[in-house]
């Protein structure tokens, strides 16, 4: 403070005027900018939040207050056969399907970075799917594996393989690969025009120093390309990664988790639980929440961790 | 396929390799786009057109088609509730997210980093962790079954990454200006919205296509949180007339069109606008 002070006492109100007067971060105007924003987040996010974490140790149930059980549910879910079912069906999800999407959306910008023709109009058809809503995707692909008629038996007739044309939604073994595609379907173009970008910015004296070494392209893709890009792609896995952890839309709209628990997801699950089984406990669902909120934070943090461990190792 | 034809030992590798590059592309297009074209003639066709052959190509054309699905399965109500709920998000959002961008970016304060970190982190919460007791609070605030209440949600889901890209974009404001502004008398109000906003409109415009279009698509609250049928949005009343229409298969594949339009129509004219708030997030 550049002002002398007798007081104490003073001191401590002059500094708090002082702040008050601070001229480049006024404190009301702080309060005015930030207050809304911190009461929507703190009424519909963090209450909500904490709300959950509380059920989890209730049994709620419509016009009774709820009871304190203690962890009863979380003993309950340990042995809950259809929870696990659930979250291996999600890991699942979650493992495959970042790695199919970076690796074709990998090899579709190569070929856009290429510039292949009519790389404007191949970059529109490849994005659009992820504009649409899970709800229209959904309905879509289940006419596309609809046994009679659907696009895919349709083929699979066409070229001879009609032996092979089953109704994919319909069958253990087949609906989880099936919703896996469509998800593949959505975010693959969305990951090609990330790793576009990425790939347009690099620096192009590196580029040209491989072309000086006579580097042939296979090896300029390995050695320099793919390393640059590296962080790029590491993020759009963790993202991913994040997205199919949390897959309720697309399973709801298409089977529900059927057949035989083969699609369940821990979100289409939570919702059965809560809203569908007429159980009308909202804490055991809670309960799931809460663990899998766990789950998908040590995923995530697991996820981030290994990659920059890797960079250690390899730098 | 290339290899099949009797003139393959005139085809030297590099135009074989040429010819694979054209085949994966040319499947994976018809992969990405094949649904889109097909959902397209159909919804341009009556489901017994359909029946006869699910491939054949629309003729003639059923424009009425449209306006049936739009007048009597209700699209008409659903359309207008989708439109008011996300205008009125996007609207909020724009102003509270960009009052708190500003905040973080421009001041400095106690607990700053903390907060934005607090809010941040919401990004990667899986949403049943919010939507129970999101539930349950909008049913003692009477704002359960409201658009309002719908509004208000979509507010806080959207608002993590709102404040993250308008946040990176106001830091990137030279201070100076705000000096100047400052000095030629301007209050801390007229500062923001006067200088910050226009100057950051690039950014806004993302946020308010990005969230447009994920608002406009977000299913898993409105179904929780919305259970009659003449305040369900768009995504909800399709899912509902496929219910109700299961066999109707031109119907459901107009409903499907009604949906899409709007999307794509955005999509054709901001593209470029919407690709940076899409990849946002991912790119560092």
């Amino acid at each position: 403070m550049s002002r002398d002070v007798n007081a104490p006492a003073t001191a401590h109100a002059e500094a708090a005027q002082e702040a008050e007067r601070d001229h480049a971060n006024p404190f009301s105007a702080i309060a005015i900018f930030l207050l809304p924003a911190l009461i929507v987040y703190a009424a519909f996010t963090a209450l909500p939040v904490a709300r959950t974490f509380y059920n989890s140790t209730h049994l709620i149930v419509p016009n009774r207050p709820a009871e304190w059980v203690g962890f009863t549910h979380y003993v309950e879910l340990w042995s809950d056969q259809m929870f696990w079912k659930a979250v291996w069906n999600t890991l699942t999800w979650a493992a495959v399907a970042p790695v199919l999407e970076v690796s074709i959306a990998t090899l579709l910008a190569l070929a856009l970075y290429a510039k292949v023709p009519f790389s404007r109009f191949l970059r529109v058809a490849w994005f659009t799917p992820v504009l649409m809503s899970y709800v229209v995707v959904g309905i879509l692909w289940m006419w596309i594996y609809n046994f009679d008629w659907g696009a895919l038996n349709a083929l699979l007739r066409a070229v001879g393989l009609g032996d092979w044309a089953r109704p994919w939604l319909g069958h253990p073994d087949t609906a989880l690969p099936a919703l896996i595609a469509v998800t593949t379907w959505m975010w693959t173009g969305f990951n090609m025009v990330v790793i576009l970008a990425a790939m347009s910015s690099l620096p192009s004296e590196v580029l040209e120093a491989a072309e000086l070494d006579n580097c042939g392209w296979l090896a300029k893709l390995w050695f320099v390309i793919l390393p640059l890009i590296r962080p790029t792609l590491l993020n759009l896995v963790v993202l991913s990664f994040i997205g199919k952890m949390k897959i309720f839309d697309l399973v709801w709209v298409t089977t529900q988790g059927n057949p035989l628990w083969a699609t369940e997801t821990v979100s289409t699950y939570v919702y059965k639980r809560a809203f569908q089984w007429r159980t009308f406990d909202l804490g055991y669902p809670s309960t799931i929440a809460v663990i899998w909120f766990v789950i998908v934070l040590a995923g995530v943090l697991g996820l981030t961790f290994l990659f920059r461990q890797r960079d250690r190792l390899e730098y | 396929m290339a290899t099949a034809r009797p003139s393959s030992v005139f085809i030297s590798p590099a135009s074989l390799k040429m010819g694979a590059l054209v085949v994966f592309i040319a499947l994976y297009t018809a992969y990405s786009s094949g649904p889109f074209v097909w959902v397209a003639m159909m919804s341009l066709r009556t489901t017994t057109e359909i029946a006869a052959d699910p491939y054949a190509l629309p003729w003639p054309l059923h424009w009425e088609k449209f306006a049936s699905a739009w007048t009597d399965s209700n699209y008409d109500a659903y359309f207008v509730n989708s439109v008011t709920v996300v205008l009125a998000a996007v609207a909020i959002l724009t102003v509270i997210g960009g009052m708190a961008a500003h905040c973080f970016a421009r001041y400095r304060f106690r607990f700053r980093g903390v907060l934005y970190f607090v809010i941040f982190s919401t990004i990667i919460f899986p949403p049943q962790v919010t939507v129970i007791g999101l539930f349950q609070i909008l049913v003692e605030y009477g704002l359960y079954n409201s658009r309002v209440g719908l509004v208000l949600v979509y507010v806080s889901i959207q608002l993590p990454i709102t404040i993250y890209i308008l946040e990176a974009f106001f830091a990137r404001i030279p201070n100076d200006l705000f000096d100047a502004a400052r000095i030629d008398g301007y209050s801390e109000w007229s500062i923001f919205w006067r200088i910050a906003l226009p100057v950051a409109l690039p950014a806004i415009s993302t946020t308010i296509i990005l969230n447009t279009i994920l608002l406009w698509n977000e299913f898993l609250y409105a179904v929780v949180l919305i259970t009659e049928d003449d305040k369900r949005t768009l995504p909800l009343g399709v899912l509902r007339f496929m219910g109700d229409q299961l066999e109707d298969v031109g119907m459901i594949a107009t409903g499907l069109m009604i949906a899409i339009v709007p999307v794509v129509l955005i999509y054709v004219f901001f593209s470029e606008r919407l690709i940076q708030g899409m990849t946002a997030g991912a790119v560092k």
